[in-house]
């Protein structure tokens, strides 16, 4: 069974948002929703000692995921590939999920009454063999997808072979599976 | 949400085609059923994208079918502009305009019917087709901003423009007023990938861009300065002993000259001009100079400065001469024009239009490199060389400014009429209160567009257009590459949407050009440039499926083999003589931006501060996109830049609303206060409308208020007397909050 994961290379991405708006138009998502929003920290310093970083973001798939735990009637699931994912017929939108969630990774969506968040695409792509939109959208290949359970997956050897990897909020032990490259 | 679709079903065809929203040409896949697309993707296999599409790549499909497209023949029913249309017949429409332009060039001679377009995503070899057939030499686009200058400087100094860069061979990049990791994002991942190897990238750019963020250097000049930064450059390198003697003595003309010339612009005079110490202005030269083999990649930085314009294309031009970075392996190559296929310039017809019409052409008797003086010139030479000269539609065109001028004074002579292809001259062209008096003013305004945009508001006829998926595509760097990239139409285009080649065909059949308009389809047009490649298809289509590319294998050096390069003495002529013979200095000298607070010390009271415009800005394209709510969400608003001691000394903080003014008007745009630009220098976006409110006149969806061409000028005086571009960047302007009681119009 793979174990899918995300690795950002920031050193890579440069702010262009072309992930944002490939989950967007191929997830139909209504426009005051966003899964995988970029933010762009900087410049900082003072001129012209100035540097500046963009941060993409999305659903961590934390192992130990918070949101499904806090999910009252079982719409909140992870799949044992580790794509945690909701079910729409079983979210009633109290949005328990969103408040357990400390990465801020699922949204109400106001239309369909039911909370909504990135399941690395995994009907129309993941499971049909492709990548996710916002992975094969980047131009700068910022955003690599894989099975980090396979030591020969390009996640993986950039995951173990990194000096410079990290995970956002570690420390709440949720154990996510979305790896930053700085 | 699952938004699956099952691309196995029975009767799905993948077409080969690409996005059209910039002149990257992303390779999409199509999957189209029953004449219906169904699902795209960015195709992994093509050479360019790997699949990658921007943020305007994914909503081709939205902008396919968008609720605001034109998809009929519009007629003006009432006034101007008041947005009352009879939709009639693509015979009908062709049939008036046809017999107007047939009245016009009856009473006022050909000269009077011009042309606009806008960025090269429409087939215009098929537009100067018809204008030389039709006799007029007044066809122009924003070209003078975006390259064509430069291009032809350099062919005139060493025979052909080094648009083609062998990067993965390079050491060091200059990204001189470039910003790939926003506007060309295929090569940026390029350049990214090949940092790994050593890779040096220079960034030279008054803003901190997101491709500067990613430089070894980032050298942030004052905009329209950069003329002094070349120079400055080319004096470190020749005094610091960095050039490439071998190639200078045995290859070029004029370097004694330079040395001598060059003397006087040393790091020490250009720092105070640029704002750049000296020793960046160092740093930048040495790296440049002795990371070899080096590529300066074009950017429309320096196209857009407008006086030192010319002399700056020069300057860097010399750059790659003296550091010997010329058609060697891993510098900028001279591919030349194809020697295989039909490129575009031999598609136009060019010895159809009399040399007493080229006398005419607007703006030639004081602009004389892109228009015909200098084209047919530098043609002729290259012609020699080469067997062919670079595309005309471009490098040989009207002066849009004085054009515009020509409509409002009549002055040298009356234009009557104006036929707009894939423009918003309002938001695009220099100067925008004049361009819109204009348009306002032309007796007979035609626009091919894929919306109703200002321009099209105003005018008589509105013709819907075939866009993205909907055409055929080749790709060849506006008719000038050696190589093609050629692209499937997925389906026939929606509604009655037609392509501009089908325009320009169906209304110089209307004029009796019946006889050289032999093509049904574009892609038989297509198929007659391609088919002596000898791949052995029967039709365009076949060669798209089959093999879908041209590379001619890279030659280096070609100028040993073929006698010297494509220049009268055969040298890259630094000294040049194309140029000293069209009455311009042979080598480059020093020219201060349009406005600046040494020459203009009243006006620099008044407007204290230096105005840079024009940048692109994702994911808008020119003035393109502000409608498509799945882009706009990401930029609701315009933004100006300003640094925060700037913004303090003026009483401004982030996000207020303020208005950028220059001596031609104001505009309005939200602050970015910001450490990314230097104090006293300010930047505002380019392109801005307001699709979303009324259309109609006065209003015209806000094209006005925050447009930045408001601020720009097309003087004379600021124009560059070498190519007649204008003034973009460097130029002097004041800012202040937008109080409640200011009106939305610009005044």
């Amino acid at each position: 069974m793979p174990r899918y994961a995300m690795v950002i290379d920031t050193r890579k991405c440069t702010g262009c948002q072309s992930c944002t708006v490939a989950c967007r138009v191929h997830n139909k998502l209504p426009v005051d929703m966003i899964y995988n929003p970029v933010t762009t920290h900087g410049p900082v310093g003072k001129f012209p000692h100035v540097r500046m970083t963009h941060i993409p973001s999305l659903c961590m798939h934390c192992d130990v995921s918070p949101c499904v735990d806090a999910c009252p009637t079982g719409a909140s699931q992870q799949r044992e590939d580790g794509i945690v994912w909701v079910e729409a017929e079983k979210c009633v939108g109290c949005k328990a999920c969103v408040m357990a969630c400390p990465y801020g990774a699922r949204v109400s969506n106001h239309e369909e009454g039911t909370v909504q968040k990135c399941n690395f695409c995994k009907d129309d792509r993941v499971d049909q063999g492709k990548l996710p939109w916002c992975v094969q959208t980047c131009h700068q290949k910022a955003r690599v997808f894989g099975d980090i359970e396979d030591e020969n997956s390009e996640v993986f050897k950039l995951v173990n072979g990194s000096k410079n990897v990290g995970r956002l909020l570690e420390e709440l032990g949720t154990e996510p599976f979305v790896y930053y490259l700085y | 949400m699952s938004t699956k679709i099952d691309l196995e079903q029975e009767g799905v065809e993948v077409r080969k085609s690409v996005c059209y929203f910039c002149h990257q040409n992303c390779g999409c896949l199509v999957y189209v059923k029953d004449g219906k697309i169904i699902h795209f993707e960015g195709d992994l296999d093509y050479p360019t994208n790997s699949g990658g599409l921007c943020c305007r790549g994914n909503v081709n499909l939205i902008h396919l079918d968008h609720e605001a497209r034109v998809n009929f023949p519009l007629k003006r029913k009432g006034e101007r502009g008041a947005g009352e249309w009879e939709r009639i017949t693509w015979e009908q429409a062709i049939d008036e305009i046809g017999a107007k332009l047939e009245e016009i060039r009856e009473k006022h001679g050909a000269e009077a019917v011009a042309t606009a377009g806008g960025t090269s995503r429409t087939d215009d070899w098929a537009r100067r087709r018809f204008m030389n057939l039709y006799g007029s030499p007044n066809g122009f686009h924003n070209s003078h901003l975006c390259w064509i200058p430069t291009f032809m400087i350099e062919t005139a100094i060493y025979g052909w423009s080094p648009f083609e860069i062998d990067l993965g061979l390079s050491k060091c990049i200059v990204l001189w007023g470039q910003n790939p990791a926003i506007s060309t994002l295929p090569e940026q991942a390029g350049i990214s990938a090949l940092k790994k190897n050593g890779l040096k990238v220079i960034v030279i750019d008054p803003r901190f861009t997101e491709t500067a963020a990613k430089a070894d250097l980032w050298i942030p000049v004052k905009p329209g300065t950069d003329l002094a930064l070349a120079l400055a450059w080319i004096n470190t390198i020749i005094y610091e002993g960095l050039a490439d003697y071998e190639f200078v003595y045995e290859h070029c003309v004029g370097f004694d000259e330079l040395t001598e010339h060059i003397e006087q612009y040393t790091p020490e005079w250009a720092e105070p001009i640029t704002g750049v110490s000296a020793d960046l202005i160092r740093e930048g030269a040495r790296m440049y100079a002795t990371s070899k083999p080096g590529n300066i990649q074009w950017g429309v930085a320096i196209d857009q400065i407008g006086k030192p314009a010319g002399a700056a294309m020069h300057a860097r031009a010399i750059l790659r001469a003296i550091t010997g970075n010329l058609d060697c392996p891993g510098a900028d190559l001279l591919t030349g024009p194809s020697q295989e296929f039909i490129t575009d310039e031999e598609m136009e017809l060019n010895d159809m239009l009399p040399e007493e019409q080229r006398k005419k052409q607007l703006g030639s008797d004081k602009y004389k490199l892109v228009t015909w003086p200098g084209y047919g010139r530098i043609a002729e030479i290259t012609k020699k060389y080469w067997g062919k000269a670079p595309t005309a539609e471009w490098m040989c065109e009207a002066h849009p400014p004085s054009v515009y001028n020509a409509i409002l004074t009549g002055d040298p002579y009356p234009v009557k009429a104006l036929l707009v292809s894939a423009t918003n001259p309002i938001n695009s062209y220099g100067e925008s209160k004049k361009v819109l008096a204009a348009l306002e003013a032309v007796d007979f305004l035609v626009t091919c567009d894929y919306w109703l945009t200002p321009t099209a508001m105003l005018s008589d006829y509105v013709l819907p257009m075939a866009g993205s998926f909907e055409r055929p595509t080749i790709t060849s760097t506006y008719g000038c590459s050696d190589f093609l990239m050629c692209s499937q139409r997925a389906i026939q285009p929606m509604y009655e949407r037609k392509t501009d080649f089908e325009f320009w065909r169906d209304l110089g059949i209307r004029l009796g050009q019946k006889e050289y308009w032999p093509w049904e389809t574009l892609e038989d047009a297509y198929f007659d440039r391609i088919k002596d490649l000898g791949y052995g298809v029967e039709n365009y289509d076949e060669f798209v499926e089959y093999f879908r590319f041209h590379f001619p294998e890279r030659e280096y050096y070609k100028y040993k083999e073929r006698g010297g390069f494509a220049t009268p003495s055969g040298k890259v002529e630094i000294y040049s003589s194309v140029l000293e013979e069209l009455g311009y200095p042979p080598l480059p000298s020093y020219i201060p931006p349009a406005e600046n607070p040494i020459d203009h010390p009243e006006l620099a009271k008044e407007y204290p501060l230096v105005l840079t415009t024009g940048a692109g800005i994702m994911p808008f394209h020119h003035s393109e996109h502000f409608n498509i709510k799945e882009l706009r969400f990401l930029r609701h608003e315009p933004h100006m830049e300003i640094n925060p001691e700037t913004a303090e000394e003026y009483g401004i903080k982030d996000g207020d609303w303020v208005w950028i003014e220059t001596k031609r008007g104001r505009i309005k745009q939200k602050a970015h206060v910001t450490e990314g630009i230097a104090p006293g220098v300010v930047f505002t976006e380019r392109g801005w409308w307001y699709p979303e409110r009324d259309l109609r006149a006065p209003e015209l969806g806000g094209c006005l208020e925050s447009n930045t061409n408001v601020l720009t000028s097309t003087a004379d005086e600021h124009c560059d007397p070498i190519s007649g571009t204008w003034a973009n960047r460097g130029l002097l302007c004041k800012v202040y909050k937008a109080d409640g009681s200011d009106g939305k119009e610009a005044n």
